[in-house]
């Protein structure tokens, strides 16, 4: 693990310092933990504390963070062997803390950024985005504060993924816990999650991992990787009717939910990517909806 | 759905159908392959044995829910789908179907190669071994046989590659319109420019000839100062003529045995050189680097783009770019086989079988019971075995007069595009219908405006020309360096003019279509299947085609 410490707190997915909530928020804080025992895309934080709220969208970051996120971002390129390395950079605020209120696509969130400079003016747009009035409804709503929001911005190696898949370990439809339940489709996480496409089902018994049930689904779109972002664009007919995943890919990705069902302690809905021949941990949340309470998430524990 | 009565018969061209339950299926005309009425032999080779058992075979290889009925109406070529299974069932079997095709289309390059180009080249050599001539009447009745036989299997071959070959071509056009949409019609297929193929090449052999000629200042002044009839007497009137005409003789060896269109009606260019000697005269007269200089810029053109192309595909899933580059593996196959069986099976093999059949012909011209040698191909096959068994004694005469007054009659007739009962609705969408439809053409649209056309495009550009309405190849003396030539339809034979002409239109075909896919290797603006083309432009007209939109507009109406 690559440590660095230095005055701008830019800290690595997976080491210790890294797994603190109160430096990098919850949801970095999270795959931080995941990332010493699984294949997290590796990538680094830029701590809170190097936050500056009042920095305005139009000025350039001071000299020596800027600096020091361009090393960041050069070490991670080397890390991963590809130079220019595309990655997504999201913020990750101090009060998301995974298991309560889903902060997802209240921030800011980019996709292949390349290049320094825009990894660098992608960090500026994060920081303005802690302010955006949406960001700031929501957090109203939900009775947290608005003043004193802070971000930290974490910097992750893009997966191109060929299958992105949900898995839920146990049936979020049925509540059985018996089964897991596997989601695919074509190319990035972003259509699958957002829900535009109908993907491809198994139902997958935990016991045995035998396959209960398969549904090839239409899965009408994929968001793919262009210059300068990602774009969601049509699944070749040819390919909707084609699996996107292979039963040894399926009973991997059960396997893989039946592990961090172990480790979290509870039913885990989880988002993966393959790409290339790997298969890459993106994401670990508890199913909310499986809790006795209501589907009220405001309940604190 | 809406069923139709059937379509009425126009009173000139009575339909008497000989299996009455014909009439309920949807028979339309082949104008593409067979725009003219249909002579007996023609009947026997090209509709019966090609067409119709060729095609069964491969319905057959594929397990193709819908097989195709071929049959001669008042001499004209008509065709119709008929379903071979249960409507319920339909869906499911062309599935099936459509697996087997695929397995066809990936293992296509190879089984061609190792496999049907060997067993036709095989085929080949028997005919050019066997002596015409000098065989005895049993022995050029068994060589017949032999010739029925090899021609029925020919064509079994056409069809079974035919099928994946043309699929193949259509699903990548697909796959990469699914992709990236389409600016133009022609994305796609400029991925498979520039490939080399039979036709291509036959054109190039003759540009080399010309060049040729060009050095050898007697031969040139012959091609420059003679109408086309007159240049191979010309030239045999000094050595340097001589020496070019072997050279003449040498290509017409290799790229000869062809004739207008498709079929055995037509004298070969080695037999007759006239079409060929027409287009050396056009080619002596332009300069420039030729279809050398031409295949290297299409080739770099597309390599350019499949650059770029894959440069696209970087952020897309690893099955799209795997199935991506299966499929333009398996298309540039299919283009360049699209036009290379033609050159092997639907003109080289049917030559010979013209051999064959025209030697019957002088043997009962000499003996006098036909008139002119090839009279014979007003016979059909048992006709000449008789004919030949009982020489001199079967007189064929009037049986050929009547056959030849029933073509004059239908040939003064404007056949109609359809006959019997049209179907409820369109066609089912499968990957092998919509393949017919790019490579046949839909049904001409109407343009609503007079004095313009609508069909599909066929190749690339907009340019203006007076227009050169060719029937036949025999007509091509007429075309002159720059006209748009207008057809009914252009066979690879009338090819090498598309170097001497601005811009082709065509009655028939679609954007797969033969004369589409060579235009745009000419890089020369094409519209195909116009409907009405021949019928409306005339000679002299200054048109403009623009074979982007698929559109030609008549722009005066002197004609000359």
């Amino acid at each position: 693990m690559i440590t660095t410490t230095n005055v701008f707190n830019i800290l690595w997915l997976g080491d210790r310092a890294c797994n603190d909530p109160a430096e990098v928020g919850g949801k970095a804080a999270h795959l931080s933990r995941l990332a010493a025992d699984y294949q997290v895309p590796p990538g680094f934080c830029l701590t809170a504390t190097a936050f500056d709220p009042d920095h305005s969208a139009d000025a350039p970051l001071p000299t020596a963070l800027a600096a020091a996120l361009a090393a960041a971002y050069e070490a991670l390129a080397c890390r991963v062997g590809v130079p220019d390395v595309p990655v997504a950079v999201r913020s990750s605020a101090l009060d998301e803390d995974g298991d309560l209120a889903s902060f997802a696509g209240q921030h800011e969130t980019e996709l292949n950024v390349v290049g320094v400079d825009d990894v660098l003016d992608a960090v500026v747009r994060c920081w303005a985005s802690g302010r955006n009035e949406r960001a700031m409804a929501y957090r109203e709503q939900q009775g947290l504060d608005t003043k004193g929001v802070r971000l930290a911005v974490l910097v992750q190696q893009l997966i191109k993924a060929d299958t992105s898949a949900v898995v839920f370990s146990a049936n979020p439809v049925s509540g059985n816990r018996d089964e897991v339940v596997v989601t695919a489709s074509w190319g990035l996480g972003e259509s699958l999650v957002s829900g535009t496409v109908t993907p491809d089902t198994w139902v997958v018994r935990k016991a045995d991992l035998a396959v209960k049930e398969k549904r090839l689904g239409a899965k009408e779109r994929m968001t793919v990787a262009v210059t300068g972002g990602t774009r969601e664009v049509a699944v070749p007919r040819l390919l909707r009717k084609r699996a996107s995943l292979s039963e040894a890919q399926v009973a991997e990705l059960a396997q893989l939910a039946v592990e961090l069902e172990e480790k979290m302690g509870r039913p885990v809905d989880i988002e993966t990517a393959f790409a290339g021949d790997l298969l890459y941990l993106l994401q670990c949340r508890p199913i909310t909806t499986l809790d006795e309470s209501s589907l009220d998430t405001r309940a604190t524990v | 759905m809406k069923q139709h009565g059937p379509i009425p018969a126009p009173p000139d061209f009575p339909v008497v159908w000989e299996d009455p339950d014909d009439e309920r299926l949807f028979w339309t005309r082949d104008a593409m392959h067979f725009p003219y009425p249909v002579n007996a032999l023609e009947g026997e080779f090209l509709v019966r044995i090609a067409q119709g058992n060729g095609f069964a075979r491969a319905r057959e290889a594929y397990d193709m829910p819908v097989k195709m009925l071929v049959r001669l109406v008042n001499t004209y070529l008509y065709s119709a789908p008929a379903p071979v299974v249960a409507p319920e069932e339909m869906e499911a079997v062309g599935e099936r179907s459509q697996e087997k095709i695929e397995e066809a289309m990936s293992r296509l390059g190879e089984r061609w190669r190792g496999e049907y180009l060997p067993e036709i080249q095989e085929y080949l050599r028997d005919w050019d071994r066997f002596d015409l001539r000098g065989a005895s009447t049993p022995e050029l009745l068994a060589h017949l046989d032999e010739t029925v036989a090899r021609f029925r299997r020919l064509w079994e071959i056409h069809f079974t590659i035919a099928i994946p070959m043309m699929v193949s071509v259509s699903t990548f056009e697909e796959f990469y319109r699914d992709l990236f949409g389409s600016d133009g019609a022609f994305d796609a297929y400029r991925l498979l420019q520039g490939l080399d193929n039979k036709t291509v090449e036959t054109g190039r052999e003759l540009w080399r000839l010309s060049r040729q000629a060009l050095k050898m200042p007697e031969v040139r002044e012959v091609l420059e100062e003679n109408a086309a009839a007159d240049v191979v007497p010309a030239l045999e009137g000094s050595a340097q003529g001589r020496e070019f005409l072997a050279e003449l003789d040498a290509y017409l060896d290799q790229y000869g045995h062809r004739g207008d269109l498709w079929g055995i009606s037509y004298p070969t260019w080695a037999e007759d050189p006239t079409p060929v000697i027409k287009m050396l005269k056009d080619y002596v007269t332009q300069s420039g680097g030729g279809p050398d200089e031409e295949l290297a810029s299409l080739a770099a053109e597309r390599e350019r783009h499949l650059s770029d192309t894959r440069e696209r595909l970087e952020g897309y899933p690893r099955a799209v770019r795997d199935e991506f580059e299966f499929l333009l593996k398996v298309a540039r196959e299919g283009v360049v086989l699209s036009e290379d069986h033609g050159f092997w099976i639907d003109f080289n093999s049917t030559a010979r079988v013209r051999g064959v059949v025209m030697e019957f012909g002088h043997r009962f011209a000499e003996a006098g019971v036909i008139q002119r040698p090839d009279d014979v191909l007003h016979l059909n096959l048992d006709e000449i075995r008789e004919t030949a068994r009982r020489l001199p004694d079967l007189d064929r005469r009037d049986l050929i007069s009547r056959r030849k007054a029933e073509l004059e009659r239908f040939a003064e007739v404007q056949p109609p595009p359809a006959l019997g009962t049209p179907p409820p609705g369109p066609p089912p969408d499968n990957p092998v219908n919509r393949t017919l439809m790019k490579f046949f053409g839909g049904p001409p649209q109407p343009s609503g405006e007079p004095g313009v056309l609508r069909g599909n495009p066929g190749s690339p550009g907009v340019v203006r020309g007076r227009a050169r309405v060719l029937r036949s190849l025999a007509e091509a003396a007429g075309l002159r360096q720059g006209e748009v030539l207008v057809a009914e339809t252009t066979a690879p034979p009338w090819t090498p003019l598309f170097a001497t002409a601005a811009a082709v239109v065509t009655d028939t075909g679609g954007i797969l279509s033969h004369c589409a896919v060579v235009a745009r290797e000419y890089r020369i603006p094409a519209v195909v299947g116009t409907g009405a083309a021949t019928a409306t432009i005339k000679s002299g007209q200054t048109v403009e085609v623009d074979g982007n939109a698929g559109i030609v507009r008549i722009l005066s109406e002197n004609e000359s």
